[in-house]
């Protein structure tokens, strides 16, 4: 039965969430309800918090994942959901996923605590906490239809996060976001469709169409796709699905409209975890089920990789808007990913799980910082104020750990990866490397003039430039949930800058299993050298 | 062959005949009890007086106008349950015609409980007012016209539901029938009722375009099946289904009266699933007839017309392991019928048009499901799946696609729903509603994990399985596969190509109720029994796609049309 730890992280905020919205409904009086529910949103966070911190602490922490063959931990027995079909509730984790799944839970509470005060809290909280069980189901689903359904879940609460509480162009934003992804995840969907229609027989296990959406016979169902041609081009439908969440040049139109517009917890989930779910999905299903399309398209990874990165990184440099920059440099950074799978390396590929890992705690700062000058500021035009580490000290102390920490400083947590997928790349293609080392820089220089621009910078030392949007009222630092919410990923970047290896070396092992297994045989046959 | 009249009512016919007897007994009860007062008959020559109930001033309570809704209710919910705990009963032939078995009583529920649907739902769209007042002179005109209309929709109450018994009696008659004959009378029945459904808003132009338009092209294409139907029986001397089935198997190439009576037929049953090109009256018929009729012909009428496809073209003519005669035709078909629904709905700005063409597209996707099954390459075991699917899709459609007519319904009783603008803010206006609308176009598009999409799996697993083993295996190239692979398989990639097309003007309904500013800041009205319906829906809607209750009634199907295809 359903009792493994997996499901209940998952299923737990969604029950809730959904009493949560709709007991108030219901009783329609309840103003102290509506506030209990914000209490009861951020416990039952807390407390899944609690349960990830104890799987890692207790088994999954001491699993030695350089056998990738030896699966998944804490799986279920699979229970039927629609057995006709071969659909079942299979749920687990491993060293791909278990980070994702502790990223989560420990984002979902902060970015409640951040947004502590927000308008409509009986709803907003709840919403969070339910895209809290849709972003851990698409982790931990062994399912290809639980995982499409959850994967299609995630959008519900985000779309209503940017329709109710975004900024001005939410509607606008809200249905950019809506209509790109979805329409993704419908080609991606065509490409689960035809593996799945391949899958081995299995019509004993009672599903009368003789196949199964099990993950690992969806994987091992290329062997029967009958031509390459079509293995490709269920590796480019399966690739549009994923590149499109992560998001890649060219299909990333939608994340800075997305970003500027939706509410401080809305970008900082939408950063910190939804964009690695393409990243995830495609190291997941795209490269484990077709290693050699993998291989066959290295040099349209590191296109794409190259010019996320390049192009992100370019057009921050001309941001005058502090989240949209925020935002472009997140599809810079994401660049980075698939340049990391797209070496062929145990390093490139580990360098780019402790991106996604590492992306998931910095990039929530920043978006936390962005939407406090949002809050208190009223505005988020660079230039328009100056100084203000005058005004906010707190707030310039985040801004600049945040910052720094995005850019690559060592001893802080991007650092690591950076540096990891860079040497990876240079062994795997040696002098390229100079283009995203070059990148980098460039990095730099939008990171350190927008700071120097915003927290520095001013003619009076004790005096710096307000923005015309306070109407001369006198600024106030954050207030004490935004910093108790930025502290603990402050000091998440600096603890993960120093020890990397809480996560990494689960990370490096499972990367050069998962290599070993899937992608060698295939570099061999298509003559890659590994 | 035993012949009609050895027709017995003994108890174990009643009992397997019990939603058909139920309806009989409503359809006298609906008739009887709006007359039932307090007349008297005096016994001449004495003053005694004999009451005799029919006649008289009637009786408070049967002349409340409420009343042949209620019996109806009542009437089609037990019909319903009856005929659900009938599925499982093992088969009975009735008189040599009629064959009740698991397949008939699958699609009797499946139209019982779209009746049931609809009749809940017109309690609101047609609505009886215990105190109706009469005009008088002082009124003003428009005062009088407003009183007159309520007191003719008193008036009408009884006349709607005794067709629409009517309409529940031949469809379920219809699914029993094992002789064409029988079959075609059954499917007059009901469709005489419809043509008077359809038109029966007479006082506004659309009303009556749309019914006489529909009855035209109906009793053309009626005319044109029972025509071949004569063909047939010239041809064999029998208007059986297993004797026309023997007659065909032995029949030595073509014979040309079997063919053209064949084709004949085709095109009668095409109408009633409006496939292209016999769908134009369609899209008129819906828009003009109330929305919970045009929901019912989006479902039940046009699942009518499948089991009559099922049972002609499936059981008479596909021959064992070759390919039957029709199925070049039905593929060409099947493609052009959900392009053009898809292509029209693009365009279509009244939300009633619009859901017709989507249903002309959905029975495009199932005509390509079945004329994989007369391919001959399909073993009976993938035959079986692909109809569970169509008779699933069928199933559940009643659910998504009439709960999409429902919402409309909802609107039209504050006199909107023929534009798209109607929709416009209902998000704002009616969260819940707007939520299960949203719910039923996804699920119509096939967005999982909705029942619309297991349906929709089911028939593009059913076609691939069948026709891609048939591509070569060993080619690198794609396009040298694809030359390779049977014709059929690109009827799989049609639908495909179409729900991604059709996506468009679906997700458009959701985006217009959630983004666009509102016709009318007024709340919908309350009409908790239509509210309880859609509700209804939308819940099945989502059960039936995921768990046990989905696993439950694919079981059933696949139960029922497994014994269809082995008898």
């Amino acid at each position: 039965m359903i009792n493994d730890p997996l499901t209940i992280i998952t299923l737990t905020p969604i029950l809730v969430s959904l009493v949560l919205l709709i007991v108030p409904k219901i009783t329609s009086s309840a103003e102290g309800l509506a506030r209990a529910s914000r209490a009861i949103s951020m416990g039952v966070s807390l407390g899944m918090l609690a349960i990830t911190t104890m799987i890692f602490l207790g088994e999954i922490g001491n699993v030695d994942w350089s056998n990738y063959n030896s699966g998944y931990y804490l799986t279920n027995d699979a229970v039927a959901l629609i057995p006709s079909i071969g659909v079942h509730w299979k749920v687990g984790a491993d060293a791909l996923s278990f980070p994702m799944i502790w990223l989560t839970t420990l984002l979902i509470p902060i970015s409640m605590l951040v947004e502590w005060d927000a308008k409509k809290g009986y709803l907003f909280h709840p919403l969070i906490l339910m895209m809290e069980g849709a972003l851990i189901g698409v982790f931990v689903s062994l399912d290809m239809f639980v995982f499409y359904a959850f994967w299609e879940l995630t959008l519900v609460p985000m779309f209503f996060l940017i329709m109710i509480w975004g900024g001005e162009d939410r509607k606008y934003a809200s249905m950019k976001f809506f209509i790109y992804t979805f329409t993704a995840s419908v080609i991606m969907l065509i490409g689960i469709l035809v593996m799945y229609l391949y899958t081995p027989d299995v019509a004993s296990s009672g599903s009368i169409t003789g196949h199964s959406f099990d993950m690992s016979v969806m994987i091992s169902s290329t062997e029967f796709i009958p031509s390459e041609g079509l293995r490709h081009l269920v590796w480019i439908l399966l690739l549009i699905g994923f590149a499109t969440k992560m998001p890649s040049v060219p299909v990333h139109t939608w994340l800075p409209d997305a970003h500027v517009q939706a509410p401080t917890a809305g970008s900082m989930l939408l950063a910190g975890v939804m964009l690695k779910m393409g990243a995830y999905g495609f190291l997941r299903i795209a490269v484990a089920a077709f290693p050699e399309s993998t291989v066959a398209f290295i040099p349209l990874l590191i296109f794409l990789g190259m010019a996320s990165l390049v192009y992100g990184a370019w057009v921050c440099m001309g941001q005058t808007n502090l989240k949209r920059m925020v935002a472009y440099s997140s599809v810079s950074h994401m660049g980075l990913i698939f340049l990391g799978i797209a070496t062929m390396q145990p390093l490139g590929i580990a360098g780019a799980l402790f991106m996604m890992f590492a992306h998931g705690i910095i990039s929530p700062l920043l978006f936390a910082v962005a939407g406090a000058f949002k809050h208190h500021y009223h505005t988020l035009e660079i230039g328009s104020m100056r100084g203000i580490a005058h005004h906010s000290p707190w707030l310039s102390a985040h801004m600049m750990l945040g910052w720094m920490a995005s850019l690559g400083l060592p001893l802080l947590a991007g650092f690591v990866a950076e540096v990891t997928i860079l040497i990876a790349f240079w062994m795997s293609f040696g002098w390229l490397v100079l283009l995203p080392t070059l990148t980098l820089i460039i990095t730099a220089v939008y990171y350190l003039t927008s700071m120097q621009r915003t927290i520095f910078e001013s003619n009076d030392p004790h005096q710096g430039i307000l923005p015309d949007t306070l109407h001369g009222e006198e600024p106030r630092d954050i207030t004490w949930h935004e910093n108790a919410g930025m502290i603990i990923l402050g000091a998440l970047t600096i603890l993960f800058g120093i020890l990397p290896f809480i996560f990494w070396d689960m990370m490096s092992e499972w990367s050069s299993g998962f290599l070993l297994e899937t992608l060698v045989q295939a570099m061999q046959s298509e003559g890659v050298k590994p | 062959m035993t012949s009609l009249g050895q027709l017995t009512l003994d108890s174990d016919t009643a009992s397997s005949l019990l939603p058909e007897t139920v309806m009989l007994v409503g359809l006298i009860t609906i008739v009887l009890i709006p007359n039932l007062g307090d007349a008297k008959f005096r016994i001449p020559l004495t003053s005694v007086r004999v009451p005799v109930l029919l006649g008289g001033s009637r009786f408070d309570m049967t002349n409340d106008p409420r009343m042949p809704n209620r019996i109806s209710n009542i009437t089609f919910l037990v019909a319903f349950l009856s005929s659900l705990v009938l599925i499982s009963e093992s088969p009975r032939e009735v008189g040599g015609v009629l064959m009740a078995d698991g397949f008939s009583r699958i699609f009797s529920t499946m139209f019982l409980g779209a009746l049931l649907l609809v009749s809940v739902a017109t309690t609101h769209r047609i609505p009886a007012k215990t105190k109706a007042p009469i005009p008088d002179d002082s009124d003003s005109k428009a005062a009088i016209d407003r009183k007159i209309s309520v007191l003719i929709d008193n008036r009408r109450q009884v006349d709607f539901y005794i067709l629409l018994i009517m309409v529940g009696l031949g469809m379920s008659m219809m699914t029993m029938a094992t002789n064409l004959f029988m079959m075609i009378v059954c499917i007059e029945l009901a469709s005489l009722s419809t043509y008077v459904l359809v038109a029966f808003h007479k006082e506004s132009p659309a009303g009556g375009e749309a019914g006489a338009k529909y009855f035209i092209v109906g009793s053309v294409a009626s005319a044109i099946g029972i025509y071949g139907m004569s063909l047939l029986y010239l041809w064999s001397g029998s208007l059986d289904l297993d004797v026309l089935r023997e007659s065909w198997q032995a029949m030595d190439g073509v014979d040309p009266f079997a063919a053209f009576g064949i084709g004949m037929m085709l095109v009668a049953f095409g109408f009633k699933v409006s496939a292209a090109p016999f769908h134009l009256a369609a899209p008129d018929a819906y828009s003009g007839a109330a929305s919970p009729i045009s929901g019912l012909l989006a479902t039940a009428s046009k699942a009518m017309g499948f089991v009559a496809l099922f049972r002609v073209l499936v059981i008479i003519t596909v021959p064992e392991g070759a390919e039957a005669l029709w199925m070049v035709a039905l593929g060409i078909f099947a493609v052009v019928t959900m392009t053009w629904g898809n292509l029209a709905a693009l365009t279509s700005e009244n939300p009633k048009r619009m859901l017709a063409y989507s249903s002309v597209a959905h029975a495009g996707y199932m005509l390509a499901a079945i004329a994989v099954v007369g391919s001959g390459i399909s073993s009976t075991e993938e035959s079986v799946v692909i109809l569970t699917a169509v008779t699933f899709h069928l199933a559940v459609l009643v659910l998504f696609k009439l709960g999409a007519f429902l919402v409309i319904t909802h609107l039209e009783t504050e006199g909107k729903g023929h534009s798209i603008d109607h929709l416009h803010g209902l998000g704002n206006r009616d969260p819940m509603i707007a939520g299960s609308m949203f719910l039923f176009v996804l699920s119509l598009a096939g967005v999982p994990p909705l029942s619309g999409f297991l349906s929709k799996l089911l028939m593009i697993n059913g076609i691939v399985s069948t026709s891609a083993s048939t591509g070569s295996s060993d080619t690198s190239d794609i396009a040298t596969w694809a030359e390779s692979v049977d014709p059929l398989f690109w009827l799989a990639a049609a639908i495909v190509l179409n729900s991604a097309l059709s996506l468009f003007y679906y997700l458009r309904i959701g985006l217009v109720m959630f983004f666009e500013e509102p016709v009318s800041s007024k709340p919908l009205k309350a009409a908790p029994s239509l509210r309880m319906s859609i509700f209804a829906c939308a819940i099945l809607t989502l059960l039936c796609g995921v768990g046990p209750v989905s696993e439950w009634l694919l079981d059933l199907v696949n139960g029922a049309i497994d014994s269809f295809m082995h008898q």
